[in-house]
């Protein structure tokens, strides 16, 4: 199991203007959702993760390495990010090669890199488009394809900025369940998210960020019982955890199924 | 007369062999409040773009039946003139900044320079979409420097100025955090307040449900249905057609609460926790 | 904002100029000692640009432009100096390299030359806002769309900057070197260059739909938004350099003809 230690993180671009002041967290195995609105410095904090930043002050420590010592590349095979763009990294002609890219620059053997890249098509459900080009797939299959070629590196760490965006129903289920398998495989996943429904579906525990600070940290139903705190972070507890506390439930309810079956379990009938 | 009438409307992109759009019919009144759902691919964009005439003048391809905008035909109009009844923003607001301009307030003076206004009108209209926009405190920034809710209301403002009649959405806030959605939102509600038409292509049904007088279902280039927001979501076919209903729909759908004289699921919170109430208390006297 | 464009925004006389103004000098600043023919011409407008440089605060800024053009003059004056077809008066020698009077004021005739062009256009540039420059060339007669191209060149071009900086980073982060070696960096070329041009496209063609739905085509005649600035100050300068480009015209025929 991975393991990312955080100790006393501060960064700034400017001197005079920290991004982040002073975050101290450390991941366990629990897949962690981070929220918090945009210039909270969600994106920073995962960048430097990623060793893409080094500290201003403060420590990253990844599997006990210090990320100030160690270059983007070098830790490219222990922590994969998927972009949230995913313009922003397809070149290959063939979708096959432009997910063994990344593999085969971590050292795998090209026999290996094509195995994992056929099993990260998969996963994806793009199994049949290997020999396709890319920039004929739609934009949400080249999300897919994207998500493919981090997933075949297999990393310890697997990080994701704003999965779901453009993505209707069917493709958020498949992340969804992306991140499921990635979390029984024993991989650490920490996504930034925007889509509190899906927050509360899919992941354990949920940082929330402010101003650069950690505002609220622990397992998403704790989280998402503090309406007020989130509201300060202008952000909104999911939308059955809304109606429940309206109906003025004590419980937090995360999904839609989680309060159908409580109240079925109660002996409710139609 | 119908505000917007689309009849029979077909279209097919250059290069493919499927149909985008196949045989699209409906029309929408003045002032309606439109939202359009459906998955990935299934014509949602297409249609957008048809409104305003981008098809078929920017993508060629082959194109059939007619897009009527307050009885001008989209299609023979061309976009520089059908953009003062009809405008459009897109998902994507850092593409639709000009980048010619270095404020805000330049940059909604853009389209207004184009259609030829005097100064003082154009002074006139930008003030006023800058208040509707809620960007008054924005308009000496440059537009690069906007947050991403804050550069799509600009976008909308830029828009609003030309004074359109309809203003049709594509995912306008796909790409915004929740605060920069609700900005948009809220925005958006409040034009249709004004009495300009709206047609707002959206994943979050949740805000569908809320904000639309009538959601058209599209599904692999066609219509599937088109009426209140409690008929679609308590439509059967919904996930087939890769549509999830609003969470307060998937509860009460959960717990087969129909309302009693419609036969249809709640849609909002609203009518959700009126449902809902009702049986709380009779659970706890049962 | 990081931006390309030199321009900083003062609240100065020379900045209120209008642009055509300031394009009239350029024009003088050339014309007239071309025509007059003299070297205390130029130098008179060079003495002439410092001030109205100093007037607009920006002064400082022609440093960075004005040491770039020095190394280049430098290897004007050693060539001219020491290699000038023509040069027989020896200046000064240096050990065995001897430098000719004929090649050096050859060379500082080019160096004044250079000089007066770079800080006459310094005015422009550094005082005027990118797009009220192309709005006066639109008004002018420019077609906007070149003019919008010029315009936003401006702030596109950082944005691109901002997109090469992720396109590095994600390519970084799935084990890609982009540092070391000639033969890493060739390497790197194709995974970075692939998406930022596939990426430039795709941006471009969603900002040319854009526009259009904004009216850029339309057949009206375009109006703007921001006041045309010329007033009473600029019609007197531009007289001024009118009457003075005109004398050194007349000059210059007096002197032909005689």
């Amino acid at each position: 199991m991975a393991d990312i230690q955080v100790k006393e993180l501060t960064f700034g671009y400017a001197e005079s203007k920290p991004v982040l002041q002073g975050i101290s967290l450390s991941f366990d195995g629990r897949s962690t959702a981070i929220i918090g609105q945009n210039g909270a410095g969600k994106t920073t904090f995962v960048k430097l993760l990623k060793g893409l930043l080094k500290p201003t002050a403060g420590d990253v420590l990844i599997d006990g390495q210090n990320t100030r010592e160690a270059t983007v590349a070098s830790l490219a095979g222990r922590i994969g990010m998927v972009f949230q763009n995913p313009n922003d990294q397809i070149f290959k002609n063939k979708v096959l090669d432009e997910v063994m890219f990344g593999p085969l620059n971590i050292g795998m053997s090209e026999g290996e890199a094509k195995e994992h890249a056929e099993a990260a098509l998969a996963l994806v459900g793009l199994c049949g488009l290997e020999q396709e080009n890319p920039y004929d797939l739609s934009l949400s299959e080249r999300k897919m394809v994207a998500i493919a070629s981090i997933l075949a590196m297999d990393t310890g760490v697997v990080i994701f900025d704003e999965p779901t965006i453009a993505q209707d129903w069917r493709g958020r289920r498949t992340i969804g369940s992306i991140i499921r398998g990635l979390r029984e495989r024993g991989k650490l996943v920490i996504a930034i998210l925007h889509d509190m429904d899906f927050v509360a579906e899919y992941f354990e525990r949920t940082v929330v960020f402010a101003k650069g600070r950690v505002l609220l940290d622990g397992g998403t139903r704790e989280v998402f019982a503090k309406e007020e705190c989130l509201r300060a972070a202008y952000l909104e507890p999911p939308h059955v955890t809304q109606l429940c506390k309206s109906l003025g439930y004590n419980e937090v309810f995360l999904t839609a199924e989680d309060f159908v079956s409580h109240v079925k379990g109660n002996g409710f009938t139609v | 007369m119908a505000h917007i009438a689309v009849q029979h409307l077909k279209y097919r992109y250059p290069l493919t062999d499927e149909l985008a759009l196949r045989d699209i019919s409906f029309t929408v009144g003045e002032g309606e409040f439109i939202g359009i759902i459906g998955q990935n691919g299934a014509g949602k964009s297409t249609l957008c773009q048809a409104l305003c005439g981008i098809i078929p003048s920017f993508y060629k391809g082959a194109y059939g039946g007619k897009v009527l905008i307050d009885g001008e035909e989209a299609a023979k109009t061309p976009v520089a003139e059908l953009c003062r009844k009809v405008g459009i923003v897109f998902q994507n607001p850092f593409s639709q900044v000009t980048g010619s301009k270095l404020t805000v307030y330049e940059e909604i003076a853009f389209g207004l320079e184009n259609l030829g206004l005097p100064r003082e009108e154009m002074v006139r209209r930008i003030d006023h979409a800058l208040e509707l926009l809620d960007i008054q405190a924005l308009r000496e920034q440059n537009p690069f420097d906007l947050s991403g809710g804050q550069m799509q209301r600009m976008a909308i403002a830029g828009i609003i100025a030309m004074e359109p009649q309809v203003i049709i959405l594509d995912e306008p806030t796909s790409q915004l955090d929740p605060q920069g959605s609700e900005e948009v939102f809220r925005a958006v509600q409040k034009l249709c307040l004004q009495g300009i038409t709206i047609l707002m292509v959206e994943h979050k049904m949740e805000k569908i449900a809320a904000y639309s007088d009538r959601v058209m279902l599209m599904d692999k280039g066609e219509i599937v249905d088109f009426d209140t927001p409690q008929k679609i979501f308590s439509l059967d076919c919904l996930e087939a057609c890769g549509v999830q209903p609003p969470a307060f729909t998937q509860i009460c759908r959960g717990l087969g609460l129909r309302n009693g004289d419609t036969g249809l699921y709640p849609v909002t919170l609203e009518e959700a926790h009126k449902a809902l109430d009702q049986i709380k208390g009779g659970a706890a006297h049962g | 904002m990081k931006e390309i464009s030199l321009y900083e925004e003062k609240d100065t006389p020379i900045h209120a100029l209008d642009p055509l103004t300031k394009i009239l000098y350029i024009l003088a600043a050339i014309l007239v000692p071309a025509l007059y023919g003299g070297r205390t011409a130029m130098a008179a407008f060079i003495a002439a640009s410092i001030a109205v440089l100093l007037a607009g605060r920006v002064l400082r800024r022609t440093l960075p432009i004005l040491s770039f053009s020095f190394i280049v003059l430098i290897t004007v004056v050693i060539i001219q100096g020491l290699f000038r077809a023509g040069n027989t008066t020896v200046a000064f020698a240096l050990g065995p390299v001897v430098f000719y009077r004929e090649g050096l004021s050859f060379a500082l005739g080019i160096g004044l030359n250079v000089v007066n062009i770079l800080l006459s256009f310094s005015i422009l540039v550094l005082t005027t806002r990118p797009s009220d420059l192309v709005e006066a060339m639109v008004r002018l007669g420019l077609s906007p769309k070149l003019g919008y191209v010029l315009a936003s060149v401006f702030q596109i071009i950082p944005q691109m900057t901002a997109t090469m900086g992720t396109i590095t980073d994600a390519q970084r982060s799935r084990g890609m070197e982009t540092e070391g070696s000639l033969l890493v960096r060739i390497k790197a070329f194709l995974p970075l260059i692939a998406p930022v041009v596939m990426n430039s496209l795709i941006t471009t063609k969603e900002r040319a739909i854009a526009l259009e739905v904004r009216g850029f085509d339309s057949r009206r005649e375009k109006t703007f938004l921001r006041e045309r600035k010329a007033r009473g100050r600029d019609k007197a300068v531009n007289a001024l350099l009118a009457v003075l480009i005109v004398l050194a015209l007349i000059g210059r025929v007096t002197i032909w003809l005689t």
